[in-house]
Parts: structure tokens; sequence; C-alpha cells
């Protein structure tokens, strides 16, 4: 089953467009990595899927359904980490936690049982009355990632998840994205971090200048570029050379 | 040389743009218009006291006092900025240049503060001592000589001790500044010389100490940031200040208002407007400003009309201030996203405002009780602030 449908999708700031005519689909239970160089569009992309720029051209479809046909559950469907954590600085941990759960609808038993569980794997339990202004930056990551899980929507768009956290941060987020995952849960990440993508994602899209410029498992990419036994670093070093030689 | 001075010449001229930009909101806001009421009737006040002030009246002491602690506060505005600890780090033995014309700035920006409280009390001075027009003008002349060297001191006592013990040297001048006044307007021009002297030598002993020491860049940048954050804040008052972000309090004495608030999807926004409200001090101090101003006119001024119109006025900016400082928004916030109400933020914004001008409401018709028809502010406090915010435009998202 499709969750999310990009087609032909064309996009920017202005009116010269970053993205190109991107298409690609993401599979209920799958992870994938949305890898490319700075400027790339990455940015771009899940800011269309995510709705805040809307596409010039082509449609953006989430379990079935457009931004414009159906809002309320296009906007359940979804949950959000940003790159750079944004907190509301006159709110609590905990509040940021009730307002997550009431704008989705969560009542206050599941919200209990959740973020008790969230709370204890981020080692965030002692900081519930503590405002933002207190927190590290790993720490707001962290405020971010509970809020995105305690939603439990059909799809996790993760912005350069790893950046500032500390290890047992990132292994706790690997861990809670696996278990999302089994549960049949899709996941759209974007990374620098390519060690750590081929390693977690069941396939890879590579956009470079605005387009996909391939994308499958590591084993249809090695294929695509005739490179069998490379990594992910060596495929993406040699896809910016092709493109350069062009 | 000639670098140094440029990059003075265009830090200042890019410090004015800025403070004029925002000067001119602050000279055309409501508080303006107070300001001159408040003005004048001081002055009134002042000029009919000095009819029958007693001849025993301590006058000089208390302006030596008022103008030594004036004299105090000469922070130096040298406009250094975070990035100069790296890059004018080469060019640390000619800064002296540079210094010379901030230090310059800093005596003729704050020279006019201390005059004017020395002309100010020029009449009190004419209606209690005996001192001839020539000797009281001698006075202006030394409190300049006083300003001049406050300004140097003050800048190499931080120099030289990094930014530490201010306090003390403070406290020094303020003494020093204050005997000087109190005695060229008792004694004479050339005893009060004296404590010139005084300070002349003292900046002498810690010129010398500056010259074996680096910039304290960092001290001196901290300082530069704080002045300025104290100037957005202040401007802030009068307009929105973009880079300015409001500062924090949890004012958990106000909790009990989000009981209006219960958990359910619908009551999303209003949770958060709520506290958006009570933390953020520019708005709660907008409101709790504004109310306070109402309240003190309705109190003393016992003409019913124009308790009604001041009313009338301060409902209206309340709500409008408030309207747009909840609904605008320029950057992205996680709530944009939410799987609600695309109108639930404007009636949770409604809500609070019409909770809050009910308050203020009560405030001024308990302040204007005495008066007949007491109960009619209220009204027109809550009949304007419903009017202004049906009919006043949304602000359009920026995002």
């Amino acid at each position: 089953m499709t969750v999310l449908q990009l087609k032909d999708v064309t996009g920017g700031y202005t009116r010269k467009p970053v993205i190109k005519d991107l298409s690609f689909a993401i599979e209920k239970g799958e992870l994938v990595g949305l890898i490319g160089l700075n400027g790339a569009g990455k940015s771009t992309t899940i800011k269309h899927i995510i709705g805040t720029l809307l596409p010039q051209n082509g449609e953006i479809r989430l379990n079935g359904v457009t931004l414009k046909e159906n809002m309320d559950q296009y906007r359940s469907s979804f949950s959000y980490i940003p790159e750079t954590p944004v907190l509301y600085e006159e709110l609590t941990l905990k509040e940021h936690l009730e307002l997550t759960a009431m704008a989705y609808g969560i009542d206050e038993k599941t919200l209990k049982e959740r973020s008790e569980i969230l709370l204890k794997e981020f080692r965030m339990e002692k900081r519930l009355n503590w405002f933002p202004s207190h927190f590290s930056k790993g720490m707001r990551q962290k405020v971010m990632i509970m809020c995105a899980f305690l939603v439990n929507p059909s799809l996790y768009i993760i912005d350069e998840p790893f950046v500032g956290l500390d290890p047992l941060g990132i292994q706790s987020l690997l861990d809670q994205m696996d278990e999302k995952k089994h549960q049949g849960a899709s996941v759209l990440m974007s990374t620098h971090i390519l060690s750590t993508a081929e390693k977690h994602c069941d396939r890879i899209i590579l956009l470079h200048e605005g387009r996909v410029r391939a994308q499958g498992t590591m084993a249809d990419l090695r294929k695509a570029f005739n490179m069998p036994n490379a990594t992910l670093d060596d495929l993406y070093i040699a896809m910016t050379k092709e493109q350069d030689n062009e | 040389m000639n670098n140094l001075q440029s990059v003075w010449s265009k830090r200042f001229i890019h410090y004015m743009n800025e403070v004029q930009k925002y000067m001119k909101y602050v000279f055309t806001g409501h508080l303006a218009i107070v300001m001159v009421f408040v003005i004048g009737s001081v002055g009134y006040q002042y000029s009919e006291w000095l009819k029958v002030v007693d001849h025993d009246f301590p006058a000089v002491w208390l302006i030596a006092i008022i103008i030594g602690l004036v004299l105090g506060f000469s922070r130096p505005v040298t406009l250094l900025k975070e990035p100069d600890q790296v890059y004018l780090l080469p060019v640390e033995s000619k800064m002296f240049v540079y210094f010379k014309k901030a230090l310059n700035w800093t005596f003729w920006s704050q020279i006019g503060l201390v005059a004017v409280v020395y002309l100010v009390s020029i009449p009190l001075l004419n209606a209690v001592t005996d001192l001839s027009t020539s000797e009281i003008w001698i006075g202006l002349l030394l409190i300049i000589l006083l300003k001049y060297c406050n300004v140097q001191i003050e800048f190499n006592y931080r120099y030289s001790n990094r930014g530490n013990h201010v306090l003390i040297d403070r406290i020094a001048r303020i003494l020093l500044s204050i005997l000087a006044v109190q005695t060229v307007l008792t004694t004479g021009f050339l005893v009060g010389l004296i404590y010139v002297i005084l300070l002349v030598a003292y900046n002498f002993s810690l010129k010398k100490k500056v010259r074996e020491q680096p910039i304290p860049y960092e001290h001196f940048v901290k300082l530069e940031q704080n002045r300025m954050m104290g100037f957005y804040r202040f401007a802030n008052y009068f307009t929105d200040v973009p880079h300015l972000r409001g500062s924090i309090r949890r004012r958990s004495w106000l909790n009990s208002v989000y009981n209006f608030v219960p958990f359910n999807k619908r009551n999303t926004q209003s949770y958060l407007v709520f506290r958006t409200f009570v933390r953020t001090d520019d708005h709660f101090y907008l409101w709790v400003r504004l109310t306070a101003i109402t309240a003190i006119i309705a109190f003393f001024v016992n003409i019913p009309i124009v308790t009604w119109i001041v009313a009338a006025a301060l409902s209206f900016a309340t709500t409008i201030q408030l309207k747009y400082a909840l609904l605008s928004s320029s950057e992205f916030r996680m709530d944009m996203l939410f799987p609600v109400e695309e109108n639930q933020r404007n009636k949770g914004v409604h809500k609070l405002i019409r909770l809050f001008m009910i308050v203020q409401a009560i405030i001024v018709m308990l302040c204007s009780i005495g008066q007949p028809l007491f109960f009619v502010s209220a009204l027109v406090i809550l009949i304007i602030s419903e009017i202004t915010f049906k009919v006043s435009k949304n602000p359009t998202p920026v995002y």
C-alpha cells in the first residue's frame, strides 16, 4: 500500500523552481532515505510534503488525499521533525507534549501512557517542567522527536535527525524508528550521514540539483552505477563526479 | 589610522539609522501623548511649588545628589561588535583612535541629560539661594567638566579591571561629583575644582594601568549588546522590533487562567495562545500598562466624559495591539502543521482578549466608582474592544 506519492512535483520559493518533476513513492512500513548535497532540494522537497510550500506543478498524495482535498486527514497522517528544533519558548516540556496531544486528538490517558515511555527512552523525565531556554541543542531535538512519536502517524518526516544528538540519543531514535516501522509506519529521512542511511534505510533516493538522480535499494543503486560492493559514500561521490563531467 | 576612523564613522551612521528608525515610533506612540501630559502637569506643579518653597529647603544638597547620581552613570558607547575580537586584533595598538571617537560621542550624547537636570533646577536655585546668575552658570561649566572626567574614568576603569567591580568605581565617582557640585554652589568654583583635580589624578592612575593591558573586548561587546538590547526593549513598547525575542516568565500566580481552556482538540490554539500571552513579557506588560493608564486616569480625573474617551481609546489600543501581536507570524511554528480548523487561532485570540478586557473593564470600573455613571467606562471598554476585534483586518501570515 502506498503511503506517500509524489507525481511530477515542481516547486520552490520563487517562480524559479528548486525541485523539478520529482516523482517517488513510499510504501507502508518502509524507511526511505533522502540523500543529496547541500542545496540539492532535500529541505524544499520536505517543505512541499508537509505543505508549507505548495507545488507549482504536480501533486502530492498522502494516504490517498492531497492537502487541498482533505486538509485534516492529510495533516493527521504525518508528523515532522525539522532540522533545527522549533520549540515554544513559553511552553514547558510537559506542555509541548500536551499541546501536541490536543492537536492530534489524543486523549489524556493515551498521552500519559505514550509520554511515559518516550520520556524514559530519551531520559527527559526529570525535565518535564523546564522551559526550552534551559535545554541544550540535543535536548531541544529530543523534545521534537518525542512530540513526533507521541502522535503515532502513518508517516514520519525527519530532516537531518542525527545532528546535535548524543550517541545514546541517536540509538534511541533509531530504535523508535525501527519499532514504528514494524508496527507499519513509514519514515522519510533526509540525512548527510551516509553510513547510517546505508545501514538502516530500506530504500535510498539520491537527489541532485532538484531531480531524482537514482532510487532503489542498495543493490539497485550498485547495479545502476555498475559498482558492485560500493558503499553509499562511493556511489554518492561517483554520482557527483558523473554530473560534473556532463 | 584612517581605516579605524572610517570603521567608527560607518558604525556610527548605521547606529544612528537604527536609533532613528525606532525613535520615530516612540514619538508617535500613545505613551508619548501620556508623557506630554505628565511633563506638563509636573512642570505646572513644580512652578506652583516654587512660589511657596521654604528658604531652608536643602536645594543645593538635593541638586548635587541628583546630578552626582546622573554623572555616575557614564557607560562608554563603543559600538564594538562580536567579530571585532578577531578582526580588530591586528590593529590593537592603534585602537586608541577608535576609542577617542567613541568617548567623544559618549560625552556629547550623554551631556544633554545632566545639563537638562541642572537647567530645570535653576529656578529652584534662584528661589532658595542667593547665587548670582554668573555663579549659577559657572556651576554648569563645572558639571560639564565633571561629565568629561566621569566618561573618561568609567571607560578606563572598565578597561583596566576588565569590567569587574564597576560598582566601587561608580560609588567613588558619585561621591566626588556630589561633593564637587555641592562645593561649587556654596563655597565657589575654585574650591570645587579641587574635586575635579582629584578625579583627573584618579583617571591618570587608571590610564597607566590601561597601557599595560590588551583590550577587554568581551566586556565591551557584552556592554554594547546589553545597551542595544535595552534600547530595543524600550522601542518594543511602541512598535514591533523584529529581532527581539520577548523574555519569558512563568508567572505561576496566573496558572488558574489556564482553567478556562480544558483539554480538548477544539482548544488546541487557545491552550497555546493563553500561555503565550501570560508568559511573554511583551504581550502581558502591554496589557498591564494600558490597563494601568486607564485606571489611573479614571481614578484621578473626575470628569466622566474624559474617562470614557480615554477608556475607549486605550481599549482600542489594547485590543488591536494584542490581536496583531498574537496573530501575526514571521516564523515557522509547529502549530501551522496541526490538523485543526484554520480559524482556530483567531477564535483562541478572541477568547483571550475578551477575557482580559473584562478584567480591564472591572479594574477601571472600580477605579471610577466615585463618579456618576461609573459603570459606563466598563461598558465602553467592552463594546469598543469587541468592535475593534471584529472590524479590524486580520494580519496576513507571512509564512
